[in-house]
């Protein structure tokens, strides 16, 4: 039998507020273990929750970016569990009444169509504790670090619209996009700050009940997301084939076996709602601040970007992935510099380069300024492509002014007709063969002459004085 | 040799300040309220070696206005009841002159009623519980128990308003206190819940209706009215107190203060051997209780909810028709102190419980009977943020008696 997946996926994401959400304690778990802790994070008796303007703040701000309905009223509830990550046996979450619903992101699907995918809703809730396993001699000894207790983290609920892996990497990928836009979180799923949960089940093609799901989870980047989840699939459909019934359970994805397997589920019990946490009651002015904050998103952006710049929808798609990037391209332009070709550059050049050293545009020495003068020297001849690539490189990891770099590294393009004739004439004597060919009438030779006359000025003769000039001599070498 | 009868006692009480509100008055507090260095362990195992960090902001504004605090009282096991108690034995022996006792559903009013005291428990909300060890966090708040209304009415001062630490507390609309002491001109309607009245016993019945007279007497109209949910109060305290507490009671793990038990293969096994050997016989079915509405039966603990709110509303609607309500505080045949069931326990605050349920201020003053052996107390109850109010009603009433003072 044909059948067909529905998937739906809940995302955890970490805001990056300043401070915890119901204490003034750091929000940076990676620090040094049970650093960033005090009596309201670890929960010690007498100790009341204040929930954080600013994680309320960004968890607003993050839900209007994915299009949701901020709700008038919402509330913290005790979502019931014991395990030693949650040493106060309860985790403070909206179950009852989120903070948002009915949100959706729209992706481009495989058949290159646009497709709405909706938000059910999404909720506040606090991290829990890390639990370290380690050996102390022969003995295994296992610690908490509550540095992670009690950040920041949004829920977010898609509804079962997912009908593909692909699917799914993308409702990830656009989601993380929008998110980052707001500056509200960092959303990366290798460091964990964005986390993927997918439920996975079958139907025969064609109907549309919902079957048993399967939980999926621990994918530490968007490809696992894929992987897992066709695994699972395939892993179902064998299941099925076999007459085997499915059966509501959580596996765990890992990455190095690349499979899944069934995990003990932690007991999870009732929520009730929470007396001391604050109810938060949302007012039309509050809201209107907060929307004004909501910067423009990708996709109104890409649209911006075809009309006023004539980019490709391709360059401007990729000018608008991220915000920082995109703010970067704009301010390029601005210096009346062709968008096309600073897209160009941006795209073939800065974007890999960025890559290979890991580094973010903010992580490195360059700016608008700095990438407009680099570009607008090419454009005036006075450095070719060549140079102009190896100039790039060090306007990211040195604060020299540009003007300093290309005489320091001289590589101003030689203009000079004696010289390059110099060097022209040099590489015509030295290959008298080379030269007898192109009088024969094979012109491909000027290639390989403008190769070598390139190289003996290392790299530096202006290419379309240099074409010239070689032209010119050979002619007149021919009778 | 006598049990002792505090739970710390503060070597050097006199913090030397002059000019305070409560300078030289002479504070007890109970070992659920946080203050730094001290043994805080709510009277309960799970709790055994837990010494606090920093001040409850109630101690903190106590201690800034020249109180000597002397030290913690015994108590019931985390604040359910008054089993144990010795806060107003401690009043007795003139060793403090005010206690603070937890009221969860009437404790600090009983504790007076007992003693002939007088006994305060605050609005819902006006004194911050940060860094009160609760139990029932939508229910309990610092009652005030003492011989003189005076110093009730300067404690109250003194403690409530707002804190931003806790977050339950509204954002406005606190109590006043500066004209509590004036007198009151208007005339003032008291209502008697005639659904209870039902419920007395004869020698109760005898008692309070002296008492009434005498409030008559006083120039307080009394007004017989209904309220046929009355009996909703105990069963929705129940419900909701045990879930609460039974959420509030999981942080106890044995791990880092409280008991450690010695026996346990693994921390699921240690977490189960600790609560076992931890909790007493009185508040270890108050958790098992709690926990069965959270797992087993959520729609009961949700009705209850609903029935809560049903209740506040008919409260208001109440004092719509009147300015207060009078019950009596204690009950002849159910000793609070010696209740050793659930049950029985919600027999003894049968009256103190309704303001702990809606939030209201209730003040608890003594009666002065024909037989004094036969004392149920009288239990005024205002509306919700009509603390100061309320106190100058009862002030009004000990001077027309007894010239402000208690016997």
């Amino acid at each position: 039998m044909k059948y067909e997946p529905v998937i739906g996926l809940e995302i955890h994401v970490q805001l990056n507020s300043a401070t915890k959400m119901f204490c003034d304690c750091p929000n940076r778990p990676g620090d040094e273990p049970n650093r960033n802790t005090c009596p309201i994070c670890l929960w010690l008796p007498g100790a009341l929750p204040k929930l954080s303007r600013e994680a309320l703040q960004k968890a607003t701000l993050a839900c209007l970016a994915l299009n949701c309905t901020i709700q008038q009223e919402s509330g913290f509830d005790q979502k019931v569990y014991y395990y030693p990550d949650l040493p106060k046996g309860f985790q403070l979450s909206q179950h009852h009444k989120p903070l948002a619903r009915n949100g959706w992101v729209d992706i481009v699907g495989e058949d290159g169509r646009s497709k709405r995918l909706r938000i059910h809703h999404i909720h506040m809730e606090e991290d829990v504790a890390k639990l370290v396993h380690e050996m102390e001699g022969k003995t295994p000894i296992s610690l908490v670090d509550f540095n992670r207790a009690g950040t920041p983290l949004i829920e977010i609920v898609s509804e079962a619209d997912m009908r593909s892996p692909d699917e799914a990497m993308e409702y990830v990928k656009t989601l993380r996009n929008q998110l980052r836009y707001t500056g509200s979180a960092e959303c990366s799923l290798e460091l964990g700050t964005l986390r993927v949960d997918a439920n996975i089940s079958l139907r025969p093609l064609g109907t549309d009940e919902f079957n048993t799901k399967v939980e999926v989870k621990n994918m530490n980047s968007i490809r696992n997301v894929g992987d897992a989840i066709a695994y699972e699939i395939t892993r179902q459909t064998h299941c099925l084939d076999k007459g085997e019934s499915i059966v509501l359970h959580t596996r765990l994805w890992d990455p190095e076996k690349r499979m899944t397997s069934p995990m003990r589920s932690k007991f999870s019990g009732p929520c009730i709602p929470d007396p001391s946490v604050s109810r938060i009651v949302v007012s039309q002015e509050w809201l209107k601040e907060i929307q004004g904050r909501l910067p423009e998103m990708p996709a109104q952006k890409t649209e911006r970007f075809l009309k006023v710049y004539g980019l490709t929808p391709e360059e401007a798609s990729n000018m608008s992935l991220e915000r920082d990037l995109s703010d970067f391209f704009e301010a390029v332009v601005k210096q009346d510099i062709s968008p096309r070709k600073v897209a160009g550059w941006i795209t073939t050049y800065l974007i890999p380069i960025l890559r290979d050293r890991n580094q973010t545009m903010r992580e490195t020495f360059l700016t608008p300024d700095r990438f407009s003068q680099l570009l607008s020297m090419l454009d005036k001849d006075m450095i070719n492509a060549q140079s102009a690539k190896e100039v790039l490189l060090q306007l990211l990891s040195s604060d020299e002014t540009i003007e300093e770099i290309v005489k320091k590294g001289q590589f101003q393009q030689v203009s000079d007709t004696t010289e390059l004739e110099t060097v022209i004439d040099r590489i015509i004597s030295e290959h008298p063969s080379d030269v007898e060919d192109f009088r024969k009438g094979n012109t491909k030779v000027i290639g390989f002459l403008m190769g070598l006359a390139m190289k003996a000025s290392q790299g530096k003769a202006n290419p379309k004085l240099l074409k010239e000039i070689l032209t010119k001599r050979l002619d007149s070498i021919v009778p | 040799m006598a049990p002792e009868i505090f739970t710390y006692k503060n070597p050097s009480p006199n913090l030397f300040v002059t000019n305070g509100l409560l300078s030289g008055k002479k504070v007890l507090i109970q070992p659920n309220m946080s203050a730094r260095g001290w043994l805080c362990d709510a009277g309960s195992k799970a709790l055994k070696g837990f010494v606090a960090l920093e001040d409850a902001t109630v101690i903190m504004r106590i201690k800034k206005e020249g109180a000597n605090l002397m030290g913690s009282s015994r108590m019931s096991e985390l604040s359910f009841g008054l089993a144990g108690d010795t806060a107003t034995q401690i009043l007795s022996s003139g060793e403090a002159d005010i206690a603070l006792i937890t009221d969860t559903m009437g404790e600090a009013r009983m504790a007076a009623a007992d003693r002939g005291m007088l006994g305060f428990k605050p609005s819902y909300g006006i004194v911050s519980r940060f860094g009160l060890i609760g139990l029932v966090p939508s229910m309990e708040c610092y009652g005030i128990v003492g011989k003189r209304l005076e110093d009730i009415i300067d404690t109250l001062t003194v403690i409530s308003g707002k804190d931003e630490t806790d977050p339950s507390m509204p954002d406005k609309g606190f109590p006043d206190y500066t004209d509590v002491r004036k007198p009151l001109k208007t005339a003032c309607t008291a209502g008697v819940v005639k659904d209870c009245l039902d419920i007395l016993q004869e020698a109760e019945q005898k008692t309070f209706g002296i008492e009434l007279k005498r409030l008559e007497e006083m120039g307080l109209t009394i007004k017989e009215v209904n309220f046929s949910d009355f009996d909703l109060f105990r069963v929705v305290h129940n419900i909701i107190a045990s879930v609460e507490a039974s959420s509030s009671a999981d942080k106890y793990d044995g791990v880092r203060y409280g008991h450690r038990s010695s026996s346990g293969k693994n921390w699921n096994e240690m977490y189960l051997n600790f609560r076992g050997e931890s909790f007493g016989p009185l508040i270890k079915p108050f958790l098992f209780q709690g926990a069965y509405f959270q797992f087993e039966n959520y729609p009961a603990f949700e009705n209850a909810c609903r029935n809560r709110h049903r209740l506040v509303q008919a409260m208001t609607h109440l004092l719509g028709q009147v300015d207060l309500l009078v019950f009596p505080t204690r009950r002849l045949d159910h000793d609070a102190e010696k209740a050793n069931t659930i049950n029985r326990i919600y027999d003894a605050f049968l009256w103190t419980l309704p303001a702990n349920v809606t939030g209201q201020p209730s003040l608890h003053l003594p009666s002065r009977a024909l037989h004094s052996e036969v004392d149920v107390g009288i239990q005024l109850v205002g509306p919700r943020l009509g603390d100061p109010w309320l106190l100058s009603i009862g002030l009004k009433l000990l001077s027309t008696t007894q010239g402000g003072r208690i016997a």
